[in-house]
């Protein structure tokens, strides 16, 4: 009896339910999606990282390459028959849509057991087998995944064309690679695998190797030959465990996906409290109907057994929906995720997203979980029923009203306790985020104290300016708080994370716009052509002679950039020749800028952006001891810039200092300052005549300024994303809530309409109502939405990121912000009214 | 000259052998695999054009023959030895490079890595107390100094596993290699000169001109010096036997394998003689061998003069492949009758191909005296 007096209730009140499921549906798509194309991502870069390095325990390498010689020495001296010679690099192809691809060379013979992605190229049906004779002996010769070579149409025998730093090579395809495994495919899609004696050839590498992975066995003699091993490495070479060098690349990313994952649980957050707020609104309309079921003697136990277990539908359904919802939000999402983490930190291919069934189980467990935990109040509230059939539902509001003060309170508390957790000097972003989410539970227990407090003052100061309307719609509110109040914190909890994220998100683009005004100093700059994946391009150095050479042309700096391996993981170094006008471009967040320059010009300092100093601690007047090809060397710090360029940092050094410390005359881009009154298009042309066929990006300032602010906003699309998607939520649940409150008052409002209530009045009294519901969950909003945005922008992202951040608070958002809540109210007053009004009130009147 | 047959197998690796190890050794890396490849595809598809080919007797010089001769496709350096402490404990080794070119002519690049050489070593020990018998396979691309040959002052070696001579002579010659359980640590001295094979050491190996290769020998070699098993380490001294050759040209089809002696008689004579068998059972009449007299002065031998059977078969618990373990050869013109026994059944060579070679004991009579001696045999082709 008690299910089928439930399902009749649930069928009967579609709203609610439909609403309820809605919540944890979108909730649960949202957290799933993120956490797919988290897992997808990441796992796309472990596989493409344990394919290509094999079993590898450890990995020499040293900064600008490792002289091949260790290798020699290696296996002619110390007989370390478990190491492996790797030279890497990249190509671009010519046609193909500029596809990048990875070149791999290998010595098939040095230690076959490393390469078991390797497959032959056995099947002879497929056209032409692999010719390992030509692979071996004859130059720009390489081999290429099938499934890789159908795609792009090459077949065996096939030649591509493709650019390598800088220059052209036609590379012959002289066999197909099977796939042992899933692995295999994925790590050696668009890898050409070459010879090591090709590699070393295309990629300009002669003499070095890129590095040698080892296998060393964990006890005492391979503990032992690591020792031998490391006193054979020349200066600047060193040993690394490949774990350290996995660990490294997974922790970059981690700020990054834990940023994500909370994004998403505020979404499963906004969407628990739609399902709070319908399930009270499901007991406390069922007050009688309990009391009734009480008087005939269904224990507590039964009761709450009862709304568990519609809760439990709820969640079942809704999760299910929303897996699948999430699913197919994911495959959307995949490629933002994507595309950020090759932005901000490294190169990594995704092609699918995995449905890791743990992910999925993941999202099953929260959605159950938060629909379960948001149904425990409205529990609490039906056993709580007196078994009397009589009982009204004002008595319920009566008690509601007085436990105002005490969620007020306790509210109050979670807010400073929160607080008090910020304010804890640590890294640990976790501990943020669940101050930021306590935040803003405390904030919802306030909320009906809030509402009460406002609408009795709007009625004592507005006395009677206000009309009947007025009081009605404010008494209604007040009235049944119980419900009311549910719904307003739920809509401002809603519209506040929107604000947060939102402000954060204008505060960075708008630091990054001025900081890109202030750095970029030069007038013109010139790099290689940008072909995606393409790392490291350098320049001709003739070339950048010519350029220099122009009349106009006043003066140059140049840049090149390049990574170095260190125990602490890698570090990306930028060598610059600058004047001290380009110099100024670093705007210094410590230091002085004259001293600085000095330091750096004169006596081999570096500077440091902010990320650099946050992540490892360091400050002016410290030194940093960096991997050189003269053995490690230690470096004063004589500045800390900010830049927002990357979120790993990068450490500045003056061009001679690199020089001379790691042998590297690369040229990877210039920034050209022109005479005064010079034509920077006339300039530019003259460039790109110099340049000939040399694929060059020459871009003036502004163009250079402008892309880095596409890049810019690229990379943040996906927080875009997901803030468009919480509005979204938070949207359906303000119509949904609000729409259902009005549909269940309809006994009331007919009441109203028999008693007098023209239709036009009751669109009116119902749209005041709803708007000013909607209006308190806006202008309530604001104040949390601006705490949660400086937590995001002082806390979060400076222990995400290490960035500082100017705080931008656009007011037009904050109107928005407002506007939208009240768009929505008033949006969901539309159908209720319309029904209502059509309605007649005798039919709405009669008895159930 | 032995290793007809190895001529097959070395054309297989060539084309293979890349193919091989890039195919996954299993992690582990050691043991042989069924390649995929069949002997015959493989053969067929050789093209040995650009290659210089064995047509005639040539002039051999040394010390310059003992070093590379690279527009041939294969060539390799042989060493095989039965060495005892003074105690008696008898060990046989095996330690042998193969050069094999992948195109006929190498071209000047920009890498120290690129080559048209690459080499194979094989390396195995027969410890007879234990009744162990070890094998190792390596491999390595000529450049870089990674492996190579040199003839003056002379050196073969493939990583950290060599043969090289002393200053400007080449004997004696010094035998290192090792890996994870065994190691020799051996010194070469040639008891006797250089022993050219066939004609004037141009051996032939089929009816058609070219397919032939230069092979010479050093049939006694005193050895001294230490092998190492596990972590225990013997002085030890025998004698050793050296073979070189160098060929371009293939196997012939009906050709199966071969069964090649090399013996080292206790009356200071050795005797080196190859059976080839024919796919019908039948011995090929290119079989041929030479006996060499305490002075150094060679007898041809050729299949007429030497016969030769087995008595029981040994089944190879790794391969299932039954190989003859006991023979008998008698050469008539000599007056040698001689039992041969391997001092271990099982001698297989767990390698890209498998086959068999053991150190084998060997006791006898000349002319009614008994006699007896060391050696080694080899026996590859069979199923």
């Amino acid at each position: 009896m008690l299910r089928r007096a439930s399902l009749r209730y649930l069928l009967r009140h579609p709203w609610q339910f439909g609403l309820s499921i809605l919540g944890v549906a979108l909730g649960v798509a949202v957290v799933v999606a993120i956490d797919l194309a988290n897992a997808s991502a990441q796992r796309a870069f472990t596989l493409s990282a344990e394919s290509l390095s094999g079993p590898s325990t450890h990995q020499i390498s040293a900064a600008g390459g490792l002289p091949e010689s260790v290798y020699q020495a290696l296996r002619l001296q110390l007989a370390a028959r478990t190491s492996t010679p790797i030279i890497e690099g990249r190509a671009a192809a010519i046609n193909l849509q500029g596809r990048s691809f990875q070149i791999l060379g290998i010595d098939p013979l040095a230690n076959p057991g490393a390469y078991p992605y390797l497959a032959q190229a056995q099947d002879r049906r497929a056209e032409g087998d692999t010719d390992f004779a030509a692979f071996f002996t004859r130059p720009n010769t390489g081999l290429l995944l099938q499934a890789t070579a159908e795609r792009l149409g090459l077949r065996a025998g096939d030649a591509m064309a493709v650019r390598i730093e800088g220059k052209l090579h036609t590379i012959t395809i002289v066999g197909l690679l099977q796939p042992r495994d899933e692995l295999s495919r994925q790590g050696l899609d668009n890898v050409i695998v070459t010879d090591i004696a090709t590699a070393q050839e295309l990629l300009n590498m002669a003499g070095r190797l890129s590095r040698i992975d080892l296998v060393i066995p964990v006890d005492q003699a391979g503990a032992a030959l690591l020792e031998r091993i490391k006193a054979v490495l020349p200066a600047g070479a060193q040993v690394l465990s490949a774990n350290t060098r996995a660990q490294a690349l997974e922790q970059m990313t981690q700020a990054f996906r834990l940023n994500l994952t909370a994004l998403s649980l505020l979404a499963l957050l906004i969407g628990m409290f739609l399902i709070y707020n319908s399930m009270t609104f499901s007991v406390i309309q069922r007050h009688s109907l309990i009391g009734m079921l009480r008087a005939i003697g269904v224990t507590r136990r039964e009761i709450a057994r009862l709304i568990l277990s519609e809760a439990l539908v709820v969640a079942l359904i809704g999760t299910g929906i929303g897996i699948v919802l999430g699913i197919l939000l994911g495959q959307s999402l995949l490629h933002l995720v994507a595309r950020t983490i090759n932005d901000l930190y490294f190169t990594v291919t995704v092609r699918e997203l995995i449905l890791s069934p743990y992910s999925l189980t993941k999202g099953m467990l929260l959605g159950i979980g938060a629909t379960l935990v948001a149904a425990l109040w409205p529990v609490r509230e039906a056993v709580t029923v007196v078994p009397h059939n009589l009982l009204s539902r004002s008595a319920g509001e009566q008690r509601f009203t007085r436990r105002i003060p005490r969620a007020a309170l306790s509210g109050a508390a979670l807010i400073m306790l929160s607080a008090a957790l910020l304010l804890i000097p640590t890294n640990n972003l976790l501990l943020s985020f669940a101050a930021l989410f306590g935040i803003m539970a405390g904030f919802a227990l306030l909320v009906p104290a809030v509402v009460w407090v406002l609408i009795h003052l709007l009625q004592r100061l507005s006395g009677n300016t206000l009309g009947w309307l007025g009081k009605m719609s404010s008494r209604a509110i007040t009235a049944s708080l119980s419900r009311n109040g549910v719904a307003i914190a739920a809509l401002a909890i809603a519209i506040s994370a929107t604000v947060g994220v939102g402000i954060m998100i204008e505060s960075l683009r708008n630091t990054v716009v001025q900081w890109l005004e202030q750095s970029l100093r030069a007038d013109i700059y010139v790099s290689p052509a940008d072909t995606e994946g393409v790392q490291q391009p350098t320049l001709d150095p003739a070339l950048v002679g010519r350029m220099a050479s122009l009349s106009d042309v006043k003066m140059m700096s140049i840049g090149s950039r390049t990574t170095i391996d260190t125990p602490q993981g890698s570090t990306a170094l930028f060598a610059v020749q600058v004047p001290y006008q380009g110099f100024q471009g670093f705007q210094l967040k410590e230091g002085e800028t004259q001293t600085a320059w000095r330091l750096f010009a004169q006596q081999a300092a570096v500077i440091i952006s902010e990320p650099y100093a946050y992540h490892h601690n360091l400050h002016v007047g410290d030194t940093l001891t960096l991997p050189t090809a003269r053995g490690p060397h230690t470096f004063p710090i004589a500045g800390v810039f900010y830049d927002y360029g990357s979120s790993q940092g990068i450490v500045i050094v003056q061009r001679s200092t690199y020089q001379q410390f790691w042998d590297d005359e690369k040229i990877g881009s210039l920034g050209i300052y022109l005479q005064p009154g010079s034509d920077i298009n006339k300039v530019i042309d003259q460039l790109h005549q110099l340049a000939g066929s040399e694929p060059l990006q020459i871009r003036s300032n502004r163009m250079l300024r402008e892309a880095s602010i596409t890049i810019f906003d690229r990379t943040f699309a996906i927080t875009q994303v997901l803030r468009a998607l919480t509005i979204f939520i938070a949207f359906v649940g303000i119509l949904g809530s609000l729409m259902a409150l009005q549909l269940e008052r309809a006994k009331e409002l007919a009441v109203l309409r028999a008693i007098g209530l023209t239709p036009r009045q009751l669109w009116g009294l119902v749209g005041a109502e709803t708007g000013l519901m909607g209006l308190i969950a806006g202008v309530l909003a604001l104040p949390l939405g601006l705490a949660l945005a400086l937590i995001l922008i002082l806390v979060v992202n400076r222990r995400s990121f290490g960035w500082t951040m100017q705080i931008t608070i656009d007011p037009a958002m904050l109107i928005n912000a407002i506007a939208f809540a009240l768009i929505a109210a008033l949006l969901a007053g539309i159908y209720p009214s319309f029904k209502m009004a059509r309605t007649s009130p005798a039919l709405a009147l009669r008895e159930e | 000259m032995q290793h007809l047959l190895k001529w097959g197998m070395l054309i297989l690796f060539a084309l293979a052998l890349v193919a091989l190890s890039v195919y996954l050794s299993n992690p582990s890396g050691t043991t042989s695999r069924q390649t995929g490849i069949k002997l015959s595809d493989v053969l067929g598809d050789i093209n040995i054009e650009g290659y210089t080919r064995a047509f005639e007797p040539r002039e051999f010089s040394f010390p310059a023959d003992h070093g590379l001769h690279p527009g041939y496709k294969h060539e390799w350096w042989y060493f095989t030895g039965n060495l005892a402490t003074p105690q008696g404990r008898h060990f046989g080794f095996q330690l042998t490079f193969f050069r094999i070119a992948l195109a006929p002519h190498s071209k000047a690049r920009d890498s120290a890595w690129a080559t048209n050489q690459i080499y194979m070593a094989h390396f195995t020990l027969t410890d007879v107390e234990n009744k162990k018998f070890y094998n190792v396979e390596r491999f390595s691309r000529a450049g870089l100094g990674l492996a190579d040959a040199t003839a003056q002052p002379f050196k073969v070696w493939l990583e950290d596993w060599s043969a090289a001579g002393q200053g400007a002579q080449t004997f004696p010659l010094h035998l290192r290699a090792a890996n994870n359980d065994i190691a020799i640590d051996l010194h070469l001295d040639a008891l006797k000169p250089v022993v050219l094979q066939g004609d004037k050491g141009l051996s032939q190996k089929s009816g058609e001109p070219g397919n032939a290769s230069y092979y010479y020998s050093l049939t006694r070699l005193g050895t001294t010096g230490t092998v190492r098993v596990g972590e225990k380490t013997f002085p030890v001294s025998g004698l050793s036997w050296m073979d070189r050759e160098w060929s371009t040209s293939a196997l012939s089809k009906e050709q199966a394998g071969w069964d090649w002696f090399s013996l080292q008689l206790s009356d200071g004579r050795d005797v080196m003689f190859y059976r080839l068998r024919r796919k019908d059972g039948q011995p090929d009449p290119h079989s041929a061998g030479a006996l060499v007299a305490p002075d150094g002065t060679k007898k041809s031998l050729s299949l007429q003069g030497v016969q030769i059977a087995s008595a029981g078969e040994w089944r190879s618990p790794h391969s299932g492949i039954r190989y003859p373990v006991r023979w008998r050869l008698r050469i008539p013109s000599e007056k040698l009758d001689l039992q041969i026994t391997p001092y271990l059944a099982d001698q297989e060579l767990n390698v890209s191909v498998r086959y068999w070679e053991g150190a084998v004991r060997i006791e006898g009579t000349t002319d009614g005296k008994p006699i007896k001696g060391d050696g080694y045999v080899e026996m590859t082709g069979y199923n």
